[in-house]
């Protein structure tokens, strides 16, 4: 018993600074890349404080891409833990905060809280946050009962969810004829670029507590993955639990959601990808996911910004891009 | 040894000196903009980064150009324009971009520019003057604003002298004209959208004579064909800001399919170039010399 322990804790370790080394660089790459027109190694002599002051590319660095690259580790993180423990609770490998329709619930109350005239914090966020707690409760029910285990019940529940939730959003887009619109459709394909120092506090100040608590149930997630006769056995309140979880999971995504828009598939890529490579222990992979997934979105985010020729391209685009293939990949392999 | 290091630390410091010089306005001063925020400008501004399409015409109407480190997007007037380097859209400005020009003063419009950016901008230490060009007249004012800022004021006020007499010219010739023709003005074809009363064109077609039949609060609203027969409009301008030849024509020929709408019976249909409509610019006046041609084509002689 007491060997497995510390091996256990010998590959945390290990998982948690290697994936703190790749968040780290990509932090550092997404510092030095930008539309600023000054190079990469330019860049990358402030980013480390080295060469001569340069105040304006000093300005660009620190006060424009370290907050919106902080979003994106801290919004990546979150997402991809929501798809771990929707994956846990839901024992379904599909089953991803967007995949779901939870992030399109949360963008219907936080547009509903922009029309409103309502501010990003907490009016907006408020508003995100009722609307994923009324798609997930409305997942749940849908999916509960006889089929609770049908894993194509629950990813079709989604799937209506999730397109009604889009005609819900044309509907509001469409009943307002509004100078906010533009900005509205481009903050629904998941957006980076409205990121400052504050807002990062603010969404730091959310989502790391989440986090934490997340983690302290994650042997939790490890015995719900064996069923639930065998986790009650164990002596696990399975009920209360699971809605403790769901909640969390919905707070970090609504949260997200009201700062970034949809950026979907994230919480499949990174879940899938981690589980690949150190196994399916959620004392390890929920650290890992919130390491693993943050790097991710920098790093998609990255492309989101350089790609273009002009301007940028919403990083929901780009997660999209490599998300949804892997979903149908999975799904194919599941079904085998 | 040590000299030569404090060789190096002078140098260093004399390279930054310099750097923080050029960085730095000379004279400062604090102004109302036309959005009324209080905003520290330099006296003399030097590297301007203009926010919106309509900005970069005035600033090159003023012939003060040679300001201009970057314009956004879709500043297509004058062509020297094109060659400016680009900061975005002017909804979505690339805030990393318009720093690393370096200017020393942004002029923004309060409508188009997020609110936002705006703010972000200031909060970064460059200081933005936002314009709130709502009506021909505060188009003109904005002309005036732009020229004190720019130090070209003489030629601010010939500009404005000159669009105020043009835009008389036409007013005084309509005012001859006994009969307003029904006139609707159709900026999109999927969806059919107009101008409703608080817009340049809406302003526009009354000055040229017209009625809009899409007036009323909605700025863009939208219609349905039905809607459109039942408005039986005398004129039809199409001014689509989709620029690919074919779709124009193809709304043109759409309406061909409605020969007892009383435009198309008597072939008053007309296409124009939405930037004359659309950007509180000088070229209104253009747009407006353009409307009443169409509208009352026997005082303004032809179609044109």
């Amino acid at each position: 018993m007491r060997a497995s322990s510390t091996t256990l804790t010998r590959r945390m370790l290990l998982v948690a600074v290697s994936l703190a080394a790749v968040l780290a660089a990509a932090l550092v790459l997404a510092l030095s890349s930008g539309s600023g027109g000054e190079g990469l190694m330019r860049s990358l002599t402030v980013v480390l404080g080295q060469g001569e002051p340069n105040p304006v590319l000093e300005t660009i660095v620190w006060r424009i891409r370290l907050p919106r690259a902080l979003l994106a580790a801290l919004a990546g993180g979150a997402l991809s833990l929501g798809g771990l423990v929707f994956q846990a609770l839901l024992r379904n490998p599909l089953a991803e905060p967007y995949i779901l329709g939870v992030s399109g619930g949360s963008a219907i109350g936080a547009i509903i809280g922009i029309l409103l005239g309502l501010t990003r914090f907490p009016g907006v966020s408020a508003c995100a946050f009722l609307g994923s707690l009324a798609t997930l409760a409305l997942i749940v029910a849908m999916s509960s009962g006889r089929s609770v285990l049908k894993k194509d019940a629950l990813l079709l529940s989604g799937v209506m969810v999730n397109a009604f939730c889009a005609a819900v959003i044309m509907f509001l887009v469409s009943m307002t004829q509004d100078a906010r619109l533009h900005n509205i459709i481009f903050w629904l394909m998941g957006d980076l670029s409205s990121a400052d120092g504050a807002t990062v506090a603010l969404l730091a100040g959310i989502l790391l507590p989440c986090f934490g608590l997340v983690f302290l149930f994650s042997h939790a997630m490890n015995l719900l993955l064996m069923g639930n006769d065998m986790a009650q056995s164990m002596g696990l309140q399975l009920r209360s639990v699971t809605v403790l979880l769901l909640v969390v999971t919905s707070l970090m995504v609504s949260a997200v959601v009201s700062y970034s828009g949809l950026i979907g598939f994230v919480g499949l890529v990174m879940p899938h990808l981690l589980r690949f490579v150190w196994g399916s222990d959620h004392r390890v992979l929920v650290p890992a996911c919130i390491l693993g997934g943050g790097a991710y979105l920098t790093a998609c985010d990255i492309l989101a910004r350089v790609l273009p020729d002009q301007g940028e391209m919403p990083a929901g685009v780009i997660t999209a891009l490599i998300g949804a293939p892997l979903f149908i990949f999975l799904l194919r392999k599941t079904r085998r | 040894m040590r000299n030569r290091l404090f060789d190096i630390f002078m140098m260093g410091a004399l390279i930054s000196g310099m750097a923080l010089c050029t960085a730095v306005p000379t004279e400062a001063k604090t102004v109302t903009d036309q959005a009324g925020r209080r905003v520290e400008i330099p006296d003399r501004p030097q590297r301007i980064v203009s926010l919106a399409p309509s900005i970069t015409e005035i600033i090159f109407d003023l012939g003060q150009q040679q300001l201009l480190q970057g314009v956004t997007t879709y500043s297509n007037h004058p062509p020297e324009a094109l060659q400016l380097p680009k900061v975005g859209s002017y909804v979505r400005l690339d805030l990393e971009r318009i720093v690393s020009l370096r200017p020393d003063l942004c002029i923004a419009v309060k409508d188009g520019n997020p609110k936002s950016s705006v703010d972000r901008l200031q909060a970064l230490g460059v200081p933005v003057y936002a314009l709130d060009p709502r009506s021909v007249d505060t188009v003109l004012q904005a002309i005036l604003e732009i020229g004190a800022l720019l130090d070209a004021e003489q030629r601010a006020a010939s500009m404005v002298r000159d669009m105020r007499s043009r835009i008389q010219q036409v007013t005084r010739r309509i005012a001859a004209a006994g009969h307003r023709p029904r006139i609707f003005f159709q900026i999109g074809d999927a969806p059919i959208v107009s101008v409703g009363t608080h817009t340049f064109a809406h302003e526009l077609i009354v000055l040229a004579g017209g009625i809009n039949v899409a007036a009323g609060p909605t700025a863009y609203p939208r219609f349905s064909r039905e809607q459109l027969l039942g408005f039986a409009p005398e004129v039809i301008v199409i001014s689509s800001m989709d620029r690919t030849a074919g779709s124009v024509e193809q709304t043109r020929t759409e309406w061909g399919r409605w020969p007892n709408v009383p435009a198309v019976r008597d072939g008053r249909i007309h296409l124009v170039d939405s930037d004359l409509f659309d950007r509180p610019s000088p070229r209104l006046v253009e747009g407006l010399e353009q409307l009443a041609g169409f509208l009352h084509p026997q005082i303004f002689g032809g179609s044109q």
